[in-house]
């Protein structure tokens, strides 16, 4: 039995939420590009910023897109937006400095694509249906890309290839060892995909609120830096691996602790070990 | 020949691993009412009955066992890349992705349930505290046992992929044989232990799931304890199964003729439909005979 998906009302109006999420994703992934001016690994931690961004605009556009009753949908609008977001990311960072600009387009065109594919030979007539794959191409793109800055330091296609690693005291360049040679974008890919649609698929129903809704993104995203944090250790140097750590580690706790108090504020009410509460006209 | 031992020495252990990740998955997600069973477990405060049932729903298994699988196997890939031991690396890896598994299932318990605030259903924060550690210890096992075979392909079989992306595929094969094999144990008998043994779900019985234990009320250890009985090993010889024939077929036939794998699987494949269908039919034969409801649910 299909659930019909109730979403609440009021709160920021989606298209400005599109436009913080777009402006912020694209101004904080270039921020990453100080590592190249500063010849550094320190600013590394912005391009997880720049997916968390990403992530919260995905989310209210999935929220937008599902509320037209796609239940089992949630899960699947997070896979289609990370599908399309991970070509568009790799071929945009072949195009150097250019890269994100790049990714955008193409995420736009691929959305675009798949929008008119599942609108007019799917036939699933939904109205905002292309407009919302375009937004989550993007979005998908945009977390792709700066996770995988986060973790190797630039969003530039030759260093996601290319990895050190260290034998017998010398330190040799090799593609095993990289973010796209040892698969860490399909670690990426995995963690992007059930960030952008958890939270809409944990808050939906007939309470929902937006404030919630996107708490819950910003503590997705960061829980993901807090995993590419780690990884990133093997690729970049100890000190900026460690700061990025550090941000996303009281980035989460404070979204986290902040998430758990509005849901506090929204429930019915907040039991430790009761009984059942039977409802007064009973079931 | 040696090699051939030694490759389906290999293969029995991977498939011995298997099937221990295959029990514990089905049981991490049974406890957590994820798939199959979460659509009611979702729809009950909504017709009236409000339960003490945990209700974790962060994604279909596939795509949820993916991402912990994966991430497991990619926090031991840089583990590995920093020079760790493999075996510590695993552990590691697989600690760091049970609690990204425990927040994501505290997240989804707390944002469903509060958004159920207008039918009356509390946040029981007895239930967060204890069970999500309990399916943060079923999932331990399923991802370490995961990693640990992805690992022994790669390093004793030269399997060419590198660890994440063996994660990936693998764990949404896993999280795919729990998701078929064991949830409906759960999903489609035990929740429905009010309705007659084979009636379907009517609309009329929607959400009305069972919410009073022996003693007191159900909760999702009651529903861990009854998957590790039946749900669980099914889903753990599904598994186990899947990886030993997939291993075996490559490492028996392949020396014979390179399409030799290829024809075994689907050898193998034909066989199994073969047996199910028997199967089946046998079941539906014996234990009465399956009256359609006139509107079939689709969930």
């Amino acid at each position: 039995m299909s659930v019909k998906i109730e979403v609440g009302a009021g709160g920021i109006p989606h298209n400005q939420v599109l436009i913080y999420g777009l402006v912020g994703s694209l101004v904080l992934i270039y921020l990453t590009y100080l590592n190249t001016y500063f010849q550094t690994q320190y600013f590394a931690f912005f391009g997880g910023l720049a997916a968390i961004a990403a992530l919260i605009w995905g989310t209210d556009t999935i929220k937008h897109l599902c509320s037209y009753g796609l239940g089992t949908g949630v899960p699947s609008a997070g896979m289609i937006a990370l599908g399309s977001g991970v070509v568009a990311a790799l071929f945009g960072a072949t195009t150097g400095i250019f890269a994100p600009i790049v990714t955008i387009i193409i995420a736009a065109i691929i959305g675009a694509v798949a929008g008119l594919m599942a609108n007019h030979v799917v036939r699933m007539d939904i109205p905002v249906m292309i407009v919302s794959l375009i937004e989550l191409a993007i979005v998908g793109a945009m977390t792709v890309l700066g996770l995988a800055t986060m973790a190797c330091g630039t969003f530039e296609f030759l260093g996601m290839i290319t990895g050190t690693v260290s034998f017998l005291g010398f330190t040799v360049q090799t593609y095993e060892t990289s973010v796209i040679g040892g698969s860490i974008i399909a670690v990426i890919f995995m963690l992007g995909a059930i960030a952008i649609q958890h939270s809409f698929n944990a808050c939906l129903g007939p309470g929902e609120q937006q404030d919630r809704t996107l708490m819950l993104a910003a503590e997705c995203g960061f829980l993901s830096m807090i995993a590419v944090a780690i990884i990133s250790f093997a690729f970049i140097g100890t000190y900026a691996a460690f700061i990025a750590l550090v941000i996303s580690i009281i980035g989460w706790l404070y979204t986290y602790t902040k998430y758990i108090a509005l849901s506090k504020r929204d429930a019915y009410a907040w039991l430790d070990a009761q009984p059942i509460m039977e409802p007064k006209g009973g079931a | 020949m040696e090699e051939i031992v030694f490759g389906i020495g290999i293969t029995a252990l991977a498939g011995a691993l298997a099937t221990v990740a295959g029990a514990a998955e089905d049981t991490e997600s049974d406890i957590g009412s994820q798939g199959d069973p979460n659509s009611q477990v979702q729809l009950a405060p909504q017709m009236g009955y409000i339960h003490r049932i945990f209700n974790k729903a962060v994604a279909g298994e596939p795509p949820a066992y993916g991402l912990w699988v994966a991430l497991g196997a990619g926090l031991a890939w840089a583990f590995m890349a920093m020079q760790i031991n493999p075996i510590l690396a695993i552990v590691l890896g697989s600690a760091l992705a049970v609690f990204v598994q425990g927040v994501y299932a505290t997240t989804a318990y707390l944002g469903r349930t509060a958004s159920l605030a207008k039918f009356g259903q509390p946040v029981y924060i007895d239930i967060l505290k204890s069970m999500t550690t309990v399916t943060m210890a079923h999932a331990f096992v399923a991802i370490f046992t995961t990693v640990a075979m992805c690992h022994l392909m790669i390093s004793a079989l030269g399997h060419p992929f590198p660890l994440p992306l063996l994660g990936l595929v693998w764990g949404i094969a896993l999280g795919a044989a729990g998701s078929a094999t064991g949830n409906p144990f759960y999903g489609k008998e035990r929740q429905y232990q009010e309705q007659a043994f084979g009636a379907g779900v009517p609309i009329s019985a929607s959400g009305n799931i069972v919410r009073y234990a022996e003693a007191g009320q159900r909760n999702s250890l009651d529903n861990g304890f009854f998957s590790a009985k039946l749900g669980g090993p099914a889903s753990g010889i599904c598994f186990g199964l899947i990886v030993f024939f997939e291993l075996w077929r490559t490492v028996v036939f392949e020396e014979l003729n390179i399409w030799g794998p290829i024809i075994v699987g689907v050898v193998v494949i034909l066989l199994f439909a073969i047996i199910d269908r028997y199967i089946e039919v046998w079941a539906r034969k014996n234990f009465g005979p399956y009256s359609a409801a006139p509107e079939e649910a689709s969930s």
